[in-house]
Formats: structure tokens, C-alpha cells, sequence
């Protein structure tokens, strides 16, 4: 679980261009979207993509991503029981 | 924008619509007042891995028309962008009876995407899929000397390249504007406005609770204006009175949550003039959840809660370049026959300020309109038209 | 009379205010990443944008920086620019995110940035400019029209100031952006083509 956790903060680094955040100024239990990140809508998206590309996870309903994307912990949990890659 | 030369006002003098309702505006109009759509469902269509609803043009029809007007593989080399524009701008232009190949006419061209198409076959940086290579050429077919100006602006784009082109007019840099406006739909956008879950499954319903996004459409439309001394302006002809473009200043791809941009264009060309006078509101209504919410908003911040609204979308679909400038001359021909088309798909409000919309057609005696736009870069513009020579 | 209270050019050379060129560390950033660590910083939005409006973004804030009351909310600045190629570096991004059917994964981040005038969003956006805000697709020979086309956009008697000029960056190597401060003023150039041309003289 550490591994996929600290894999898709890189991850998330690289797809939003978060270019001077590091994986250790992310917490695994803050929000993603509101104040921490300065996430937007379209960052919102683009995780979709991520979610498609990187794990298989094809997500048709955005309302179902901001459950999601509450935190690394919840969207890595996600992850690890639904990828297909 | 009044200061300049008062006693001038900029007249329409000739239009068209190429649209997938019809090859001119009467058409068009005919079948919108008839509640026709031309959206449809496309499967597999452009190789796209997901089905979309859109509005698109039968080229078989353009090409038979401009071999009709100009003679079998007179337009080989133009690209099907090009050639929708063209056959528009050729049939506003007659209508219009200017000069186009006079050094005081301008061109303007609006369009979002252009030949973007072309970058399919090859990805590469070449004059051809830059717009102004394609303004130039359309400008160039009708022999216009000047360098044409392609008004990028998103989706408010048509009434921008209106607004700019009535300024030319104010300023005297020229006597004659054509403004196209125009969009081909390709893999390209519709991929793009899948990305952004923007696109309906199914025809749009702009306003309504059950809305769910938009339609994208292809459209060409030209409208040609000439700056003319007031008392020779009829009673019956249309004037493009005011026009103001304002941001929202909050995000590059959301409207704001106050309307603020679109409240502020509204505030600019409306300020003494009386709701009661307005025909009709003809707004952006994309069916987009935060569009029309947005739009709800600013109207009834603008004190317009009462003013009939209606929405062009459920007809032929979101023509992005185009939309200004058709929507425009459709409403314009409407309240001319005395006419308010309705919203297609619209049946429940389903946004959070109450506002006079009906999926029906309505009559109107009145002689002004309103049409409004927003789009990507918190752009919003908005334009006020008037019927006969009084003040602007 | 319409002035130029101040400009800046920005091309791979170097940038240039008011024609005295800005000096920088040395470093191993790209310039647009140069000019944007010590001149601006704090604005993570900036490594979202696409080349032309990092090179775009970054003028306009050499432009304004120093600016009393910089971030008021105001609606008599108008944003208006001036470039040929547009979006073409991100409509080729783009278009490499959908090629591929094997590798689709069309990119919304991107797509964004397939609209020209999303530069003169992230202008307000930064400013909190409610005005006017307009992007024109030209030759950069053009610039009568430039002239005309913002002295024209006073025509809307909300606006008194223009930012605007000359944007251009087909690829994240090459870049230009010759940006003014347009108003009526008794001080500074007059707003004429000559003038320019003489600011952006060679590519």
C-alpha cells in the first residue's frame, strides 16, 4: 500500500504540473481539492484520466471522483480494489 | 461607443446561414419556427471510442451549391472550413450588394478551431492550420485587398467579431464589415468536450432540470454591416446598436458563480434601456449545468427576470465559432416576423432564478433584442440590436 | 493622445522593460521558469500554463509589476492580444493525447489550452480585471491593425486602459511577446505603428 501511495503522489505531481510540490508535502489524509493543493475542477478531471490511463478505472460520473478524491488514502484504497492494471 | 460619429449607425445589410437546417437563413428559420432539430446521434463516427449528439453539415450539399455558384472544382484546394465559409459569405454578400473586393471593405472571420481537422493527417506547425491563413484565403476569394482579422474569443467569439467589426465601422477604417462565423466539428473537439464531460448523451434541454450538457454543432453564418447616415436607415432594417465584452476574472474553464462577467456586459449595453422595450433575451444556454445556472443569474441580476428568454442549442446544437453570429441573424429574422422562437428540450426550470422561458413560440411586436454569450477564458459578451434609425 | 506608458518584450534573448533588460542568476531553467522564480513566484497556476501563456503571463507581469494598487478589482483595463499562432502548441499536445486509439486519453488540462484566449483570462484571472478582455489571430506583419484594433477598443467608454500587444509561441522553445500599457496620457510614445516596429524590430 505504501508503494502505491507514494507511486500516485508522484503521479499526481506529474499530471497537474504541481511543479514545486514534493510526494512529502502531500498528506496522506488532507483533502486533495479546497485549500491543500489549490485543486481545481480541472485538476478534478485530469485525475480522472489519470485513474483511466494509469489503473484502468474508467470513472463516467465526475460526482463519483469527488468521493474518490477526498485524500491519497481514500483514492489509493480505491485504487488498489478496483484497478485493472 | 456612441462618442464617434452620431449621427452614423451600423446597419445589417445582408446575412446567411449554412446550417444543417438549411442552406440559407430562411430555411433555417423555417424549420426552427417548425420546432426541427438537426441533432442527431453518431456512433463510431471520427473513430471516437465513445457515441456523442451532435448538429453536422452535409458537405455533398455545400459542394453542390458552390458548383452551382461557381462552376464544378472551382473550390478544390479551399478545405471543407473554408468552404462552408465560403459559400455563406458569397450568399450574405449578394444579398448585401456591397463591393467585397473594395479596399473600405473589412473581413472578419470568428471562429474557435478553424482547420484544426488537418492536424490528424499531420501534426505538424504549418501556415494552413493557422486561422488567419484561413481568413486570408476566404478574404482573398472574394478579392478583398485588406488583411482579414480573425476574432478568437472562445464561444463568445461571433458577437465579439461583430462588436469589433462595428467599431471599424464607428472609427471610419472602413464603410463595409463581413463577419463570418463559422466551425467544422471534428475527433478533435469532440474528444475535447468529452474530456470535460461537458456533451449530453442526448439532444440538449438548455435550462431545464433534467439538463445534463451540451450538443456540439457546424454551422457557417455571415452577417455584412455598412455604416449609414441615420434618417437613411428604414424603419423595418436592423442596427447593431451596442456591444460590450467583460471577464469574469475567475477561472479559465468555470463561470462565475456570481454571473459576474455576463452581469457586467448586460449592465454595459443595457443602462437606459427600459426591459419592457426588449423582444426577446436570446442567451449562450449551452445545457450545461453551470452555464445556464450562470446565465440565470446574471439576467436576473440585470433586472431581465421578466424579459422572454429563449435558447437556439436544442435546434442545431452549440456552433462555438458560429453561434454569435447565427443566433444573431436567426433572432433577428424571428422578431422580424414577429416571432419568439421557443427553447427545444426546455420543460422544467431547473435553475435557481426564475426566468421567461417556454419551449413554445411566442409573438412580439417589440423591436429590440438582447443576444448574450460566455465562454472558456471567462469571456462574456453581450449585444443590444434595434429596428429603424432612432438614436443608438 | 494614446500612449505607451510602458512595455515589455520577452523573446529566448532575454526580456526587456521599458528597454533596459532585466538581469538574471544564472541558472539551468528555461527562461519563461527563469523569469518566474525570482520575478514572481507564488503562483503555482503558472506550471499549468501552456507556452504561450507562461511567455504572456510572465510580460504582463513585468508590465504591471511596481503598479500601485496592482490587484484592486477594476473594470477599465482592457485585455487585448495579438498572435498567429494561437494555441498551436497545445493544439498539437492535444492532438498527440487522441492519435493514438491504442493510447487515447484525451487530455482536459490540455484541451483547455486549445483557446487562444485563455492568455487573456489567466490575465484578468491574476488581476482581477472584470473588462473587456479580446484575442486576435494575425500576421505579425500586421500591425496597423494591431494599432487600430486598440485604439478602437476605447470605443467602449468603460475603458481607459489597454494592456495589450504582441504573443506569440508556436513551441515551448520559441517565443515572443511584446506587451504595452496603452493610455491616454501626455507622457510616453505615441501609440503608432512605428513605434512598433520599432520595439519588435528583429524576431
Amino acid at each position: 500500500m505504501n508503494e502505491l501511495v507514494s507511486e500516485l503522489k508522484n503521479a499526481i505531481i506529474e499530471a497537474l504540473n504541481l511543479e514545486d510540490v514534493k510526494p512529502e508535502d502531500i498528506d496522506n489524509d488532507a483533502p486533495l481539492f479546497g485549500d491543500g493543493l489549490g485543486l481545481d475542477s480541472i485538476d478534478a478531471l485530469e485525475l480522472i484520466v489519470l485513474m483511466e490511463k494509469r489503473y484502468g478505472i474508467k470513472l463516467q460520473d465526475p460526482a463519483a471522483g469527488r468521493e474518490i478524491f477526498r485524500s491519497i488514502n481514500v483514492m489509493a484504497d480505491y485504487i488498489a480494489a478496483h484497478r485493472t492494471k | 461607443m456612441e462618442s464617434a460619429l452620431e449621427h452614423e449607425l451600423i446597419v445589417r445589410e445582408g446575412d446567411n446561414i449554412v446550417s444543417p437546417l438549411g442552406l440559407d437563413t430562411t430555411s433555417t428559420l423555417r424549420a426552427v419556427v417548425a420546432g426541427e432539430s438537426a441533432l442527431r446521434r453518431y456512433e463510431g463516427l471520427w473513430e471516437l471510442p465513445e457515441p456523442f449528439v451532435a448538429s453536422l453539415l452535409d458537405f455533398g450539399a455545400i459542394d453542390r451549391a458552390l458548383a452551382a455558384r461557381y462552376g464544378e472544382g472551382r473550390l478544390a484546394d479551399y478545405t471543407e472550413f473554408e468552404r462552408m465559409s465560403i459559400l455563406s459569405a458569397a450568399s450574405a454578400l449578394e444579398e448585401s450588394g456591397i463591393d467585397p473586393a473594395s479596399p473600405r471593405t473589412h473581413f472578419f472571420l470568428s471562429t474557435t478551431k478553424g482547420n484544426v481537422a488537418l492536424l490528424e493527417s499531420d501534426n505538424r506547425y504549418r501556415r494552413e492550420v493557422l486561422p488567419d491563413w484561413s481568413a486570408r484565403r476566404i478574404a482573398a476569394f472574394f478579392g478583398n485587398p485588406n488583411p482579414a482579422t480573425v476574432v478568437s474569443n472562445a464561444c463568445t467569439s461571433g458577437l465579439c467579431a461583430q462588436i469589433a467589426a462595428m467599431r471599424a465601422l464607428r472609427s471610419g477604417r472602413c464603410d463595409h464589415a463581413v463577419v463570418i462565423g463559422a466551425d467544422r466539428q471534428s475527433r478533435f473537439i469532440v474528444s475535447g468536450f468529452q474530456s470535460f464531460k461537458a456533451l449530453s448523451p442526448e439532444p440538449c434541454r438548455p435550462f431545464d432540470r433534467r439538463r445534463t450538457g451540451l450538443n456540439l454543432g457546424e454551422a457557417a453564418a455571415t452577417i455584412v454591416y455598412t455604416r449609414r447616415r441615420r434618417e437613411e436607415v428604414s424603419d423595418g432594417e436592423w442596427v447593431a446598436c451596442r456591444g460590450a465584452i467583460r471577464n469574469d476574472a475567475n477561472h479559465i474553464s468555470g463561470p462565475s458563480r456570481t454571473g459576474e462577467g455576463c452581469y457586467r456586459a448586460l449592465q454595459a449595453i443595457l443602462r437606459d434601456i427600459d426591459p419592457a422595450e426588449l423582444a426577446v433575451v436570446n442567451v449562450h444556454g449551452t445545457a450545461t449545468l453551470y452555464n445556464d445556472e450562470m446565465e440565470s443569474i446574471a439576467l436576473d441580476r440585470a433586472g431581465l427576470s421578466s424579459v422572454p428568454v429563449n435558447g437556439l442549442k436544442g435546434y442545431f446544437g452549440h456552433t462555438m465559432g458560429a453561434a454569435g453570429v447565427l443566433e444573431s441573424i436567426l433572432t433577428m429574422h424571428a422578431v422580424e416576423a414577429g416571432l419568439v422562437p421557443g427553447t427545444r428540450g426546455y420543460a422544467e426550470c431547473g435553475v435557481s432564478r426564475a426566468l421567461n422561458l417556454s419551449s413554445q413560440p411566442a409573438r412580439t411586436t417589440r423591436r429590440l433584442f438582447v443576444k448574450m454569450l460566455s465562454g472558456f477564458g471567462g469571456c462574456n459578451a453581450a449585444m443590444l440590436f434595434k429596428r429603424g434609425g432612432g438614436l443608438c | 493622445m494614446l500612449r505607451i506608458r510602458r512595455w515589455v518584450r520577452i523573446t529566448p534573448a532575454g526580456a526587456v522593460v521599458d528597454g533596459v533588460p532585466v538581469r538574471l542568476e544564472p541558472t539551468e531553467d528555461p527562461l519563461p521558469v527563469a523569469l518566474y522564480r525570482p520575478r514572481v513566484g507564488g503562483y503555482p497556476k503558472f506550471f499549468k500554463m501552456d507556452p504561450l501563456c507562461r511567455v504572456g503571463f510572465l510580460a504582463s507581469e513585468l508590465l504591471l509589476d511596481g503598479e500601485t494598487s496592482r490587484f484592486e478589482p477594476r473594470e477599465d483595463r482592457a485585455v487585448v492580444l495579438f498572435t498567429q499562432s494561437g494555441s498551436f502548441a497545445s493544439d498539437s499536445h492535444y492532438e498527440r493525447t487522441i492519435a493514438d486509439a491504442a493510447d487515447y486519453y484525451p487530455s482536459p488540462a490540455v484541451f483547455v489550452y486549445t483557446l487562444a484566449n485563455i492568455l487573456t483570462g489567466e490575465i484578468a484571472i491574476r488581476n482581477k480585471y472584470y473588462g473587456e478582455t479580446s484575442c486576435y489571430l494575425l500576421d505579425r506583419e500586421d500591425v496597423e491593425t494591431m494599432v487600430e484594433t486598440v485604439r478602437e477598443t476605447f470605443l467602449d467608454g468603460a475603458t481607459h486602459s489597454v494592456l495589450g500587444g504582441w504573443v506569440d509561441s508556436p513551441d515551448s522553445a520559441n517565443f515572443e511577446a511584446e506587451l504595452f500599457l496603452v493610455e491616454e496620457s501626455e507622457e510616453g510614445a505615441e501609440w503608432a505603428a512605428d513605434e512598433l516596429r520599432r520595439i519588435m524590430k528583429d524576431k
